[in-house]
């Protein structure tokens, strides 16, 4: 039986999240490649490989900088009020609980490792995630914490010079900026990746709220790409969905 | 045990179908990114969101914040980039225009024409600070000129002066700010850059300097300073990037 599994607010603000992540992305890369480096003028910056080096355009949103920075601090407004909403909501509701780290998290990773990578027969047994999403459910707010925090940094380097200075002055902040939406950029990629090779269940389940448990990965078994692997005996029966 | 139906159908929704929405939902959003600019429509929005945000920058703002250098950081020296819209290096041409002068006028009490040598005649600081370019880099470098409070007091500079324009040579640049930006201690007409006088690549005789706005603001080639009870806008923020450009 399919049953309620995503709260409205949870479903609304994830797909509002989508536009807003692709979009700010889209458009920091576009401002990003008006200097695509780090390193302040006559000087060089140790940490980033690829100094001026643009990205490639068709990740760019916004068209020019001006365009792109409209959007830009346009819709920063919208990720910070959808992600506190979220926040709000996951911690008043008690959704929370379902993806802070407990003990054994860490062994359970790897015991998900081991079943991805064809070591381990059986799926692991999970509560409403597994622990490899757990950590990616709990790491992304502080990503875009730290997506927000330095991104103000850099737009007011005088203003809230303490803040610009806390990521280590305006170069530091700029570079932590991009680093956090790399994190941001390489979890949301797995993410969908995931869904679509392993839970594709969990995509309606985002838009209804509903998931019928009989076909979560666990049930089925699944590791990514599962059903183009040759059918095999399985090794024990799935537990029955109570 | 097992239907195969339940496979397909999830919400009410079949796999054909559901593969035909998302399908669609994604082509859309493809095709809006790779639209570069944005649906035409958001334009509105994102002129809204510029007023709020002027709003909130303005609000944010305090005199008492000053720029430093952070402790280590180099000169830019000539890694300094030129930027001028005309289209060759704007040098004021003396046989043709005369001796060059600033013209200070608008809501003052007492309207003025500045020479070079009236400018360093005048109260003189030099100002080691950071450059923030809209295209992200910085740059640090020593600026040498008259604070932009002593210009003020100078010509009596009116109560109902809410803006400043600061107009040049360079074809039609121009830049108007708020007089409060204006008026923050670290906001020079500057003749001096790394202890030497002003070069042409740079804004020659004379430009304003503040670290407190965007590259772009700090209009070069000065010619004329008008305080203004309304905003003017500027060469770029009429051309979309955003008027207030504060830091």
């Amino acid at each position: 039986m399919a049953k309620k599994r995503h709260h409205w607010i949870v479903r609304v603000t994830h797909w509002v999240n989508v536009v807003a992540i692709i979009i700010m992305v889209g458009s920091g890369l576009q401002i990003f490649n008006a200097y695509p480096a780090f390193a302040r003028k006559g000087e060089l910056f140790c940490c980033y490989p690829f100094e001026h080096k643009p990205v490639p355009a068709w990740l760019t949103f916004g068209g020019w900088l001006a365009g792109a920075r409209n959007w830009h601090f346009a819709m920063m407004w919208v990720l910070v009020v959808n992600g506190l909403i979220y926040l709000a909501f996951v911690y008043l509701h008690g959704e929370w609980r379902d993806l802070v780290p407990r003990k054994g998290d860490i062994r359970d990773s790897w015991q998900m490792l081991k079943f991805y990578t064809f070591r381990r027969k059986d799926h692991p047994h999970q509560g409403k995630h597994n622990a490899l999403q757990k950590a990616t459910y709990f790491t992304l707010p502080f990503a875009g914490l730290l997506a927000v925090l330095t991104g103000i940094a850099i737009w007011k380097p005088v203003q809230l010079s303490w803040l610009t200075a806390l990521f280590g002055g305006y170069v530091w902040a700029r570079y932590w900026h991009f680093i956090a939406m790399v994190v941001i950029v390489v979890l949301s990629v797995v993410h969908v990746f995931m869904v679509f090779a392993v839970d594709p269940y969990s995509l309606p389940s985002m838009i209804t709220g509903n998931y019928d448990e009989k076909l979560s990965p666990e049930a089925r078994n699944a590791r990514p790409f599962y059903h183009l692997f040759p059918r095999r005996a399985r090794p024990t029966p799935p537990p029955e969905a109570t | 045990m097992t239907e195969p139906r339940k496979f397909l159908t999830i919400g009410g929704i079949d796999r054909r179908e559901f593969l035909a929405i998302g399908g669609g939902v994604f082509s859309a959003a493809f095709l809006a990114a790779c639209d570069s600019s944005g649906p035409k429509s958001a334009e509105k929005l994102l002129r809204y969101a510029e007023r709020k945000n002027l709003g909130v920058e303005r609000a944010l703002f305090r005199h008492t914040a000053i720029d430093k250098v952070q402790a280590g950081a180099h000169d830019a020296g000539n890694k300094l980039p030129s930027y001028f819209v005309s289209p060759t290096v704007p040098v004021w041409d003396e046989t043709a225009r005369g001796k060059w002068a600033l013209e200070v006028s608008g809501l003052v009490g007492k309207p003025m024409r500045l020479s070079l040598d009236d400018l360093q005649r005048l109260p003189r600081v030099s100002n080691r600070v950071n450059h923030y370019c809209v295209e992200g880099w910085t740059a640090v470098e020593t600026w040498t000129g008259v604070p932009f409070t002593e210009l003020a007091k100078l010509v009596g500079a009116l109560p109902d002066a809410h803006y400043v324009d600061f107009q040049s040579f360079d074809d039609d640049y121009h830049e108007s700010w708020d007089i409060e930006s204006a008026m923050h201690p670290q906001t020079v007409v500057a003749y001096g850059l790394d202890g030497k006088m002003l070069e042409p690549a740079h804004g020659a005789p004379a430009r304003v300097y503040s670290p407190i706005k965007l590259g772009y603001k700090n209009t070069k080639y000065l010619t004329k300073i008008v305080f203004l009870p309304k905003m003017n806008g500027g060469y770029w923020s009429d051309r979309g990037y955003e008027w207030y450009g504060g830091v």
